[in-house]
């Protein structure tokens, strides 16, 4: 693409966010989150494929019905209450729709049905993109409305969406498409605790995009999109594909690596609820996800054969671009966890 | 604590920065000096029960034997799969040593722990080195399943716990080990108590594992390779054994009349797996569910909650790990020259290997509790208790006592004795390494019988 034209697509998409980021008004909210829709729009197209084009027009249906029913529902606020401002959200017919077209802009299940489709139809780095940064507006304003929401429903959502995103993935053999369902399960967690601790959802997602970050640069430097394509993947680089398989477990949530941080805290305020039998659900859910970061980890590394093989390392290394980002967020991604306590002192600030 | 754990994180600037020629050698002898320095715990001068504490490691009377086992073990695995790794690359060598290493770390930090919270992270931080050495370097393709099995048994056990001892912080506002007994007894009444009571324990019992969850370790101990078995049989149950007699302390006015299941399901656990033992073919899944056998009694011991059950409980712990460890070291060197598990298909040794015989005669012996060998005292002690307890027991677990005395015999008689089949012609002889290897397991147990008092626990 165009460096110009990049460039303008790239800083519109951060404007859009940003934009709803700083927003108090819906119909500002509902504009900044109109402009990053429009922006990923022509970059999701990029490769003319026919994926790439069914999964744009996916993507832009799903968002602009969502967008329109945030647009209804503010409406529906503005004429019942005569409020436009975001946190005074307060009739239940505006914020129950708000937190379902929120949950269908994010994927959340039972909406979720378009994320694995369209991520399937997008090239990595968009697939980064779209399960990074376009999480974030979403989360903003369902942070801001997240009081006057309904708690069992937000609940229902979460415990549905850990559940699903791990059934969904078990039978997948396309990358991109077990990343979305993993996307899905992680998104329930932080939903499952968006009324109680809104600084722990944050946490989650921050987690979160650190780990499925460390994932995509990894399969972009691989260059793998099925399980059977990372088999070979240890011979490109056997450093990365030892610590691919423990980025994966810590998406998974194991301890001693990062991602059961999010996971325990989340357990401890949803019991400190008064949510034990919740808080038990999710947790076995996620040994539902669990089970294929596991049989990615066989695929990738866990498989080869215990003695010398007569494949050699190749002789391209042309990954030089994406490496330094690459190493850092993976440490990230492998040793937070003994910042736990550093980081609940923070959230309590 | 710090005079054991930093030396062991050196041990990674060690493995990586040692030429290739001496890696061996050095990784051996820093962990036995390690080893070494860690008998200190054993000198026991405080009077409060914990000792050598800071804010987040101590030790107790309870901990200090598994420490020291756990110590203890990291040299010998590193001995014991010296001959089937060192013809790898370099690099995976020294990951395997290192995956060695950091299970030792997370090990020695969950014996040590002093918040239970703490100790549960360890606990499971010890999965995932663990799944490594299993899947990455067992034999067969079936390691795939037995790591699964390994890792989806141990989590959906221990998830659970995670979640109620959460709500046990809620409750008493504190999870540290100093403090915990002294809290206010809790009324536990309703339904969800006696479920949380169930989630406290059901991930120890896993680990044990008791017989019914206990379907992972057959697998996972055929799979692995050599320090997997090792460490698998010798330290990791055993985490099961001392969770539970942590979380024993809290559980009191509960575990009285909800523990019966548990006692029935562990003894009878003695009978079934002692009669898998008995026609059993595969060597080592043999020895596995010996371990499994003896972990039932090391169970019941717990639950039924007197001195001397968890004297008896944590006596057979150790010899248990010690005399198990050491007959996966004596399968493994008869694996390595016949490449095979089959006990049929590897008779006779004593023709070929005599001494070697002669360590499985006394391995075996350690393995059936003969008199005076500390085996003997946990089983006793546990079998007292147990009789103390409800006189019908003993039907149970001298039935058992019984049977193991059979299939250790059958062991030995199997592997050993009897007509040397034609197919064996050419064996490597034994190495002085390996001689080393089964002395160093065999002189703790032996000079254990004149000092028992190091292992005796909280009764002592």
């Amino acid at each position: 693409m165009n460096p110009y034209v990049l460039t303008i697509l790239l800083s519109s998409l951060g404007l859009g966010t940003i934009l709803t980021f700083a927003s108090s008004h819906w119909l500002l909210a509902w504009m900044g989150l109109e402009i990053n829709t429009l922006a990923i729009i022509p970059i999701m197209a990029q490769q003319s494929h026919p994926r790439a084009i069914e999964a744009t027009t996916k993507y832009f249906l799903t968002q602009a019905t969502a967008a329109a029913m945030i647009l209804f529902a503010s409406t529906t606020n503005a004429w019942l209450v005569g409020e436009w401002e975001i946190h005074q959200l307060s009739h239940p017919l505006a914020t129950t729709t708000v937190m379902l077209a929120l949950a269908l802009k994010l994927g959340l299940a039972p909406v979720h049905f378009w994320l694995p489709e369209v991520l399937q139809g997008l090239e990595l780095t968009t697939g980064l993109i779209l399960s990074t940064w376009q999480k974030l507006a979403p989360f903003a304003l369902m942070i801001q409305v997240a009081p006057t929401i309904n708690s069992s429903l937000l609940i229902a959502m979460g415990l549905l969406s850990t559940l699903v995103g791990g059934w969904g993935g078990l039978n997948q053999t396309q990358l991109r498409k077990i990343l979305a369902y993993s996307s899905i399960a992680h998104l329930g967690w932080m939903v499952l605790i968006l009324q109680y601790a809104p600084s722990l959802t944050l946490l989650s997602l921050f987690l979160y995009i650190i780990m499925t970050s460390s994932a995509f640069l990894t399969l972009k430097t691989n260059n793998s999109l099925t399980i059977n394509t990372l088999a070979t993947s240890w011979t490109k680089s056997p450093t990365l594909a030892a610590l691919t398989a423990l980025v994966l477990l810590s998406l998974g949530g194991l301890p001693p690596l990062s991602g059961f941080m999010p996971k325990w805290l989340i357990l401890q305020e949803l019991t400190k609820q008064g949510l034990p039998l919740s808080a038990t659900l999710a947790a076995m859910t996620a040994l539902l996800s669990l089970y294929f970061y596991l049989r990615l980890c066989y695929a990738m590394t866990l498989t080869i054969y215990p003695n010398t093989l007569t494949a050699t390392a190749p002789w391209r290394l042309n990954f030089t671009l994406i490496t330094l980002p690459l190493s850092i967020i993976t440490i990230l991604a492998l040793g937070l966890l003994p910042l736990t306590p550093a980081v609940t002192t923070l959230l309590t600030l | 604590m710090l005079k054991i754990l930093i030396p062991t994180l050196m041990l990674f600037p060690t493995i990586w920065f040692s030429p290739a020629k001496w890696l061996w050698t050095t990784s051996i002898a820093q962990s036995l000096v390690i080893a070494l320095a860690s008998l200190s715990w054993l000198k026991w001068s405080s009077e409060t029960g914990w000792s050598s504490s800071n804010l987040y490691l101590a030790t107790d009377p309870l901990s200090t034997p598994l420490l020291v086992l756990t110590c203890w073990l990291l040299p010998l695995m590193v001995l014991a799969s010296q001959n089937h790794i060192s013809p790898e690359p370099l690099n995976r060598q020294r990951t395997y040593i290192s995956l060695l290493v950091s299970l030792q770390m997370f090990l020695i930090l969950a014996f040590g722990a002093t918040e239970i919270i703490m100790f549960y992270i360890m606990f499971e931080a010890t999965l995932l080195p663990t799944l490594i050495i299993i899947t990455r370097w067992g034999n067969q393709t079936e390691r795939l399943n037995a790591g699964t099995y390994f890792l989806f048994y141990t989590l959906a056990g221990s998830l659970p716990l995670l979640v109620a001892l959460l709500l046990l912080q809620n409750d008493s506002g504190t999870l540290s080990m100093f403090t915990l007994q002294y809290t206010q007894p809790m009324h536990l009444l309703t339904w969800g108590n006696k479920l949380w009571w169930a989630a406290c324990l059901l991930a120890f019992l896993v680990k044990m594992p008791v017989y019914g969850v206990h379907l992972w370790l057959p697998k996972a101990h055929v799979e692995a390779p050599i320090a997997g078995s090792m460490i698998l049989a010798a330290v990791l149950l055993k985490l099961g054994g001392y969770g539970m007699m942590r979380m024993m302390v809290m559980l009191d006015p509960l575990t009285k009349e909800l523990a019966y299941p548990f006692i029935v399901l562990a003894l009878w656990g003695i009978i079934m797996t002692g009669s898998i033992c008995l026609r059993q073919t595969d060597l080592k899944s043999l020895i596995a569910y010996s371990s499994v056998g003896h972990m039932g009694l090391v169970a019941g011991g717990i639950l039924i909650q007197t001195p001397w059950g968890f004297t008896g409980a944590i006596i057979l712990m150790i010899a248990h790990g010690l005399a198990s460890s050491a007959l996966f070291c004596l399968a493994n060197t008869s694996y390595e020259r016949t490449h095979s598990r089959t006990m049929l298909l590897a008779r006779g040794m004593q023709m070929i290997l005599p001494l070697m015989t002669t360590w499985w005669f006394v391995a075996s012996l350690a393995n059936l509790a003969l008199p005076p060998l500390p085996n003997l005292m946990g089983e006793l002690m546990i079998i007292t208790s147990m009789f103390n307890w409800s006189h019908w027991t003993l039907l149970l677990t001298g039935l058992g006592t019984l049977i193991t005395a059979s299939y250790s015999l059958y062991l030995f008689l199997m592997t050993q004795r009897g007509p040397l089949p034609s197919h064996i012609i050419a064996l490597e002889p034994t190495h002085t390494r390996e001689h080393l290897l089964i002395t160093l397991h065999l002189i703790p147990i032996i000079l254990l019988i004149l000092k028992p008092e190091l292992m005796w626990g909280w009764c002592f």
